[in-house]
């Protein structure tokens, strides 16, 4: 076809044209963030009249120290790591021995439960809200780190629903004859998945652990509300409780330093496992 | 001696099911089942959220919700923010993903790091940053802005009636292309490269074979993204506005997520926020539903 | 049903924590001057005699914000020291409405709380019966030096149907701010009535200044600093037409005064005097706009010069105009705010909460309040040679004048606030009219009569 010849340049110039767009969105992704780096630099002055682009004449680390300190972030930050490793912990344990059975047994219900489990993703987070507070108070768990590990691993904001939704595909993928293999051996049930199964499940497990650290980590509505007592704030409810009180002292640079601090395990975590997340995702994707 | 073992086995194939099983379900029926109900309980009463005592009405409360002007503003801001996230949010993902993939570029690996940022970041940090992006004299949208005019831009992004539920929108979809973009990219890695092999051989043109063979092997995952983007949307958005507009200007950025939050906790109409959250679930699922529908296609076996 | 209040309580208050995010009743002002002085201390005098025997355990709710926690510790240790036998238990801090709501729910209260703060709203504390009825009471309290306590108040207690339950404890006005040296360094002509005002505002915008600027993202603001004194002033001066309005009355909104009060705002709006950018902006950018000279006027409350003591620049000289909407030749009027103090329903000691009330609404202790604060308590009292900030100091010169009308503290319902905050800005901006304004205003006081 005559297009061979003309396809040549075509294609470059449209290689180039993507190429432009992707460092494009490079920059736009980018920046906000560096920005605010940067910000976090700075002294009140010069947030308020130099330029955004500016680099910090004078470089203000104390905003770290001021912020980790002086505002608590140091605890807001040793809470959240509590929170959400206390979190994914169940969450995964739960997830997975539930996807597991619902993915290789068969028993009547089965379907209706997977059904059950991956609807409930829908549950908007609000509406679950009001009355979990019910609960955890007739529980004597309200205003409790504890309290709080329940509710996001078996609660309405879906990390559950999403372990196992996830999970069961990853299962399903696995070959059937594990089990048999297994069983003549001599393998109780419990045997098979300890010993197994879940050693084989570590990616799966990993992609939804991460994915599942980012939202709890990053989690604001149920922690503003279910927990009360400032010294056990969550990062994210310490960054409102900043931002709220940043209208009071205009100190922008704190500010932005409890918002790089928020950032940083999150983007270390992601560079670490993104191989796998991806690689989890494309399992995933499959049985989608 | 089959048989016995037989019967044992079974019983302790239950058993094992259930132990799986019911500690799951049970932590699950309490604290996502539970609360779903209690909600719907509450909202046939009156109750401020703070007084000792609460009245039971009926359906007073979705009496009122009909005839609440404030609803169907926040109806069509939800569909609104759904509408352009679900296009903007697709269209740059599945673009950015058969870039990533099918252009064989070397810097594949950092991009693929990179675009999914915005993501890891927490919706509160993305509130206060885009806010201050914002910002009319200090911010960085204006300032930028102003290096091309002759006199210094100072529109009013998010206090604008007619400008602030549209200066929603760049937030929202800038946080959320980078993991439908994963999606879809892993979604294309899985396509066998023999068939874009064959379709070169063929001629086919780059975009053709975007269109016949990559659109329609990825169409589970994009409809599951699409999904996944309305329900998200219609859940979340309340952080989004109540961090940059709280609803504002006059309920011109005013979504139900954000108004149940009003209504129970700034106006002290705990129960009618109950009702809200109702409204909220049974618009997610109608909405789910209908896009399930509309968007099935026969799923292609490989 | 009341471990489930309590449960929703807790709730309620992570919620209200929430709403402090997003925007409190009144923004405290930050600064709390530098550390007491040992000068002027309350003496203790003798416990009043043939009272009962003030002992046993006593609560108190306090919250710390702006005005500090200095002044609760001297006076609350000195009643202490008053009466031995009563052991105090302080709750404060800057989350305590929040954390202390629980505790309301399930009728455990504190004995005496001080309603301040983010997540407060004395009017439905009333609602949710959860504060005493002092309205006989207070007819007859005595404060520590043996004067008729309500005698002694600036702004009296609210009336609530003809009930009291809270007293003022915090007394302040709002009303327009300006810089002093700005104007005289401008020859620009204070106004006092309308006229003026526009003239002036002329003026200003032709000297390329914005002249009023307000926050976009609380119109309670501009309604407290510009539109309430303008209702008052309209209906000759009578300021019953702010009761009726809390009291959601029919045609409350529906009238003259209204009419031409809103008016006169469309008129400033026609004639670019707001800066636009005040639309979605907080109080303090718009503070700092106004602190920076962008802006030539702003409708603020007396806390402002605290709350923006830090970045005041040098020379900068506050203002302070209660109303600007009178006629020529007409009075002024003062709305005022108050942040109230009220015993608990269900006290368990309620002697020792009255006791309290009569300790501290005293001269000094006013005094004291003023020079720890820089604000004002709710008590006349001397201020010259106190250490109250020099607007705050102006503004007692209003109140005490003979051409100032004080309204009487009142608070809209939260339902019918969000309504008028929400066609305030909707005026403001262009997209209704005066009448589309008070349609919805009556329709809000319509819903609330239900």
């Amino acid at each position: 076809m005559n297009e061979t010849k003309a396809k040549v340049p075509k294609q470059l110039l449209s290689r180039s044209l993507i190429r432009f767009l992707l460092l494009l969105w490079t920059v736009l992704v980018l920046y906000p963030v560096l920005w605010t780096f940067l910000t976090s630099l700075k002294d009140n002055v010069q947030v308020m009249q130099g330029k955004p682009w500016d680099l910090p004449t004078v470089l203000r680390f104390e905003n770290y120290g001021n912020v980790w300190s002086r505002a608590h972030f140091g605890d807001y930050f040793l809470n959240s790591i509590i929170v959400t490793a206390g979190s994914i912990a169940l969450c995964l344990l739960l997830g997975a021995t539930t996807a597991y059975v619902l993915a290789r047994y068969n028993f009547k219900g089965r379907g209706v439960l997977y059904f059950v489990y991956v609807a409930s993703m829908m549950i908007p987070t609000t509406l679950g809200l009001i009355p979990l507070f019910f609960l955890l108070s007739d529980l004597h768990l309200s205003n409790s780190l504890f309290g709080l590990i329940l509710v996001y691993s078996v609660g309405t904001i879906g990390i559950l629903p999403f372990a196992i939704f996830f999970l069961v595909g990853f299962y399903k993928s696995l070959p059937k004859e594990l089990e048999e293999a297994a069983t003549i051996d001599g393998s109780t049930y419990y045997g098979i998945f300890f010993r197994i199964m879940l050693p084989l499940s570590k990616p799966g497990l990993i992609t939804v652990g991460i994915m599942n650290t980012l939202t709890v980590w990053n989690e604001y509505i149920m922690a503003t509300v279910l927990i009360n007592d400032p010294e056990k704030y969550t990062v994210p409810v310490g960054i409102a409780i900043m931002q709220a009180e940043m209208q009071y002292r205009t100190e922008w640079g704190p500010l932005f330093a409890g918002l790089a601090i928020s950032m940083i395990p999150v983007i270390i975590i992601y560079m670490i496992y993104q191989r796998q997340i991806t690689g989890g995702l494309t399992v995933g994707a499959l049985k989608g | 001696m089959i048989s016995k073992l037989k019967t044992s086995h079974i019983w302790s194939r239950r058993l094992f099911i259930i132990s799986f099983l019911l500690p799951t379900l049970a932590l699950f029926a309490l604290f996502t089942v539970y609360p779903l109900i209690q909600g719907l309980y509450l909202s046939f009463f009156d109750w401020s959220g703070g007084s000792e005592t609460m009245n039971f009405i009926g359906l007073d409360n979705y009496r009122e919700l009909l005839a609440d002007d404030i609803i169907p503003i926040a109806l069509k801001n939800d569909y609104f923010l759904v509408f352009w996230k679900v296009i903007l949010i697709m269209l740059f993902a599945v673009f950015f993903a058969v870039a990533l993939t099918r252009l064989k570029l070397k810097e594949y690996g950092f991009y693929r790091i990179v675009f999914f940022f915005p993501n890891i970041i927490s919706v509160v940090v993305i509130g206060v940053m885009w806010s201050f992006i914002y910002n009319p004299t200090l911010g960085f949208l204006n300032k930028f802005l102003s290096l091309f005019t002759s006199s210094p831009v100072d529109t009013n992004w998010l206090g604008s009636p007619k400008l602030a539920i549209w200066s929603l929108l760049p937030p929202s979809v800038w946080a959320g292309i980078g993991f439908y973009m994963l999606l879809i990219i892993a979604s294309i890695l899985a396509i066998p490269s023999t068939l874009y092999e064959a379709a070169s051989i063929d001629g086919a043109s780059q975009w053709r074979q975007f269109t016949t063979i990559t659109m329609p092997l990825v169409w589970e995952q994009f409809k599951t993204s699409v999904i996944h983007i309305v329900i998200t949307t219609l859940n979340g958005s309340f952080i989004i506005v109540k961090l940059m507009t709280e609803g504002g200007p006059d309920n011109q950025t005013q979504v139900l997520g954000y108004y149940l939050y009003q209504m129970g906790f700034k106006q002290f109409h705990l129960s009618y926020g109950a009702t809200i959250g109702v409204l909220i679930l049974i618009v997610s699922l109608i909405t789910t539903l209908i896009l399930h529908r509309v968007l099935s296609r026969e799923t292609i076996e490989m | 049903m009341k471990k489930t209040m309590t449960g929703v309580l807790v709730l309620l208050m992570a919620m209200l924590s929430l709403a402090a995010c997003g925007g409190n009743d009144k923004p405290n002002p930050t600064a709390a001057p530098a550390a007491p002085t040992k000068t002027n201390e309350v003496k203790a005098t003798e416990a009043p005699s043939a009272e009962p025997k003030i002992s046993g355990d006593f609560e108190i709710q306090y919250f710390v914000g702006g005005y500090g926690d200095g002044w609760w510790k001297e006076v609350i240790g000195e009643f202490s020291a008053m009466y031995p036998e009563l052991n105090i238990k302080e709750s404060a801090g800057s989350q305590i409405n929040e954390q202390m709501k629980p505790r309301w729910i399930q009728g455990n209260p504190p004995d005496v709380v001080y309603i301040d703060g983010a997540g407060s709203n004395e009017t439905q504390m009333v609602l949710d019966d959860q504060l005493m009825d002092i309205t006989e009471w207070i007819k007859g309290a005595k404060n520590v030096d043996g004067e008729p306590l309500v005698d002694g108040l600036i702004a009296p207690p609210q009336d609530y149907d003809g009930k009291h339950y809270t007293i003022p404890l915090v007394f302040g006005s709002w009303g327009t701010f300006y810089d002093q040296k700005l104007f005289t360094d401008k020859g620009w002509q204070v106004p006092t009535d309308w006229d003026s005002f526009l003239a002036v505002s002329e003026q200003i915008k032709a000297a390329g200044t914005h002249p009023y600027i307000h926050t976009g993202k609380y119109p309670y603001y501009i309604v407290g600093g510009l539109l309430n004194s303008g209702f008052v002033a309209a209906n000759g001066y009578d300021p019953q037409i702010l009761k009726d309005q809390e009291a959601a009355k029919e045609n409350s909104f529906n009238n003259d005064a209204v009419r031409s009060t809103l008016n006169k705002l469309v008129d400033m709006r026609d004639k670019g005097f707001f800066d636009n950018a005040s639309f979605g902006m907080n109080h303090t950018d718009s503070q700092m706009l106004f602190l920076q000279h962008n802006d030539a006027m702003i409708p603020n409350g007396l806390w402002l010069e605290n709350e923006m003591s830090k970045d005041v620049p040098e020379g900068f000289k506050f203002g302070f105009i209660p109303s600007v909407m009178q006629e020529a030749g007409g009075k002024y009027v003062a709305i005022p705010y108050t942040s109230n103090i009220a015993i608990a329903k269900k006290a368990k000691n309620p002697e020792a909460a009255k006791a309290f009330i009569e300790f501290i609404f005293t001269k000094q202790a006013a005094v004291r309040w003023a020079e720890l604060t820089g604000a004002l308590m709710n008590v006349k009292a001397d201020l010259e040679s106190s250490g109250a900030s020099d607007v705050v100091k102006t503004a007692m010169n209003y109140f005490n004048g003979g051409d100032t009308i004080v309204a009487p503290v009142f608070k809209l319902s939260a339902d019918m606030e969000q309504a008028e905050n929400d066609a305030t800005i909707a005026l403001l901006q262009g997209t209704i009219t005066p009448d589309e304004f008070i349609d919805r205003m009556e329709k809000a006081a319509a819903k609330e009569r239900k």
